[in-house]
């Protein structure tokens, strides 16, 4: 096919009915014409969907999922009914709303939010991405290729091929050649990543409705900038010189940084808005609360200490759950094991013993460093501790051969 | 397009390909890993060439493939060697600490299959065992694939002259794991390490 039909077709395929008009937001309820260029995105983001459906990464909370979906149900107002919201535990900050509806928020967003009006923001930022077909729109600006089926294949393919040998994004296309069925991954992250690379002007556009969408829900203004403001704030803290030179962003596919235009705009509409609307924190630590460990576990696994610390600092900063964030603090730093961090470890330990919500292995933690540093009643007393609080553990035998070996040699 | 169809059929063809090259049969009876040795109750495949980076005192085995059963089997690990090699600084995996504690060497071993995109990798009875003769930790691990597989494991860690060795088999709960089980044990009972 010469070049001039493959455009008239493309420009046929662009008319074709059922199409949205890219001028105004689209319409609630849409499907599109199966000859259409959304069609083929559709089909595209339909298999991701699928896919996502069956991972083990899927949180299955029904408390949880219940509150993502009321939030952003709140948010998405008319496109609600078209909403299908997947959590899923993945460490990293994401949400994303496709077009045919299929939203994923990620445990790493929600564990980065401090109140429900972030968490809002964030949705009603990718709710406008959404609404103003933005996904449709850059599809509609390749306009050499004429099977857009066959390009948006292609594209995905090589982008996720990019995105697997790119050490900056997820880390589930870090190893494709340690398994060959990584390989269904990579096409799955290609569709994540190329549906949802926007342009700077779109992200800007999504902020702004974003913020507007939240505030008519209901939520304060001001939490907007506070959200990207911690995220930037959250980089700074990396243990890597790369990611701390790096601009933050919001999504990892995300192409357009977080700048500090973005964050003075945000700031500047809110002030202009000045409605008082809600935080709603407390309502949304109760929510995430039951799933603070399995996160601060999965972020731990990240080994970038400096940003999971930053967070823990956000978490510790409203005194609540200080046994839970206490001790990840103490994991942090054992497992960063810079000179001196052992020690840190050791009375972020001591201070998570002091609360209820303390895991049990807060104690034997505590045993294992005092036994390191010859220790033996401190450590004799931890491992006591632990024994009392967990007799049934399947390590018991462990913390008691530690606690044996202490009358010989420490 | 037709270029970037090619491009792109030639790139992933590479890498299938790049996965399979270098597998060779390892036949029954011992097995060298530097300095430490196992010995082998049936033949097995040497897969070592699909790691990331290919470790040099890792050897990865496996009998059907690598989806199917996997065996690692590592000489003795210095602190700040690795099962898993990183691709990028800034994406670290679990390193080999001096004098860890029973407890960190089998996280060491469950973050590691986390490294390996295994999801939900969850760590269960551990026990006594000996390696060579030494004082280890054998533990069985349950994990997810990405598309939610369910897959079962079992390892054991031993620190020995002060290096870290670790036995990893990995194999999807449906058969294939029970299937090769008693043959894995049979070669973790063999494993000696440096002499």
């Amino acid at each position: 096919m010469s070049n001039r039909r493959r455009q008239l077709a493309l420009a046929l395929a662009l008319a074709a009915v059922g199409s949205p008009a890219l001028s105004e937001p689209r319409s609630p309820g849409l499907r599109p014409d199966p000859a259409s260029v959304e069609a083929g995105l559709w089909s595209e983001v339909d298999k991701a969907e699928r896919h996502v459906r069956q991972s083990a990464e899927l949180n299955t909370d029904p408390a949880l999922n219940a509150y993502v979906r009321e939030v952003a149900c709140k948010v998405a107002a008319q496109y609600c009914p078209e909403m299908r919201v997947y959590v899923l535990d993945r460490p990293f900050m994401n949400a994303s709303m496709a077009p045919n509806g299929y939203t994923e928020v990620w445990s790493g967003l929600l564990l980065r939010a401090s109140n429900e009006a972030e968490l809002a923001f964030v949705i009603g930022h990718e709710t406008s991405h959404f609404a103003e077909n933005h996904s449709i729109e850059r599809l509609r600006a390749t306009k050499t290729r004429a099977n857009v089926g066959l390009a948006l294949q292609v594209g995905v393919a090589v982008l996720g091929v990019a995105a697997a040998s790119r050490a900056d994004t997820y880390d589930e296309a870090r190893n494709i050649m340690d398994s060959t069925n990584n390989l269904i991954d990579v096409v799955y992250l290609g569709v994540i990543a190329s549906v949802f690379r926007f342009t700077r002007e779109q992200e800007a556009e999504a902020d702004r409705l974003g913020l507007q969408r939240a505030t008519a829900a209901g939520y304060a203004s001001s939490a907007a900038a506070q959200i990207w403001r911690e995220m930037a704030d959250e980089t700074v803290s990396s243990d890597f010189e790369r990611v701390r030179k790096a601009d933050a962003k919001l999504s990892i596919f995300d192409s357009h940084p977080l700048t500090s235009a973005r964050i003075l705009a945000l700031d500047a509409q809110a002030k202009a808005s000045s409605t008082n609307g809600e935080i709603g924190r407390e309502r949304y630590r109760a929510a995430i609360r039951p799933h603070l460990s399995a996160w601060l576990n999965d972020d731990l696994r990240r080994r970038d200490f400096g940003e999971t610390l930053h967070i823990l600092d956000r978490l510790a900063s409203t005194n609540e759950d200080l046994g839970v964030v206490n001790f990840y603090r103490g994991e942090a730093y054992r497992l960063r094991r810079k000179d001196g961090d052992l020690a840190l470890a050791r009375k972020a330990y001591a201070a998570a013993a002091a609360y209820p919500d303390a895991p049990v292995a807060t104690w034997r933690e505590l045993g294992d460093l005092a036994s390191r540093e010859k220790d033996a009643a401190a450590a004799s007393a931890a491992y006591e501790a632990y024994l009392a609080k967990a007799p049934n553990a399947e390590d018991v035998w462990l913390v008691r051969d530690a606690l044996n070996s202490l009358g010989h040699g420490v | 397009m037709k270029k970037i169809s090619a491009s792109l059929a030639l790139g992933v063809s590479a890498m299938l390909l790049a996965a399979c090259a270098g597998a060779t049969s390892v036949p029954a009876g011992p097995l060298k890993v530097g300095g430490a040795q196992v010995t082998l109750g049936r033949q097995w495949s040497d897969i070592s060439t699909i790691m990331t980076g290919r470790p040099k005192k890792i050897r990865l085995l496996s009998i059907d493939g690598p989806m199917l059963n996997r065996l690692y089997i590592s000489d003795g690990l210095s602190p700040g060697d690795f099962l898993v090699k990183p691709l990028a600084k800034e994406r670290p995996t679990p390193l080999v600490r001096a004098n860890m504690s029973v407890t960190e060497r089998m996280e060491f071993v469950a973050d590691s299959v986390t490294a390996m995109d295994f999801q939900r990798v969850e760590v269960s009875k551990p026990r006594p065992a000996t390696y060579g003769g030494y004082p280890a930790v054998r533990f069985d691990l349950s994990a997810k694939t990405t598309e939610g597989l369910d897959v079962l494991g079992v390892a054991e860690a031993a620190e020995v002259g002060g290096k870290t060795y670790v036995l990893l088999y990995l194999a999807p709960a449906e058969h294939y794991y029970a299937a090769t089980l008693s043959e894995v044990e049979a070669i973790m009972a063999s494993a000696q390490p440096q002499g």
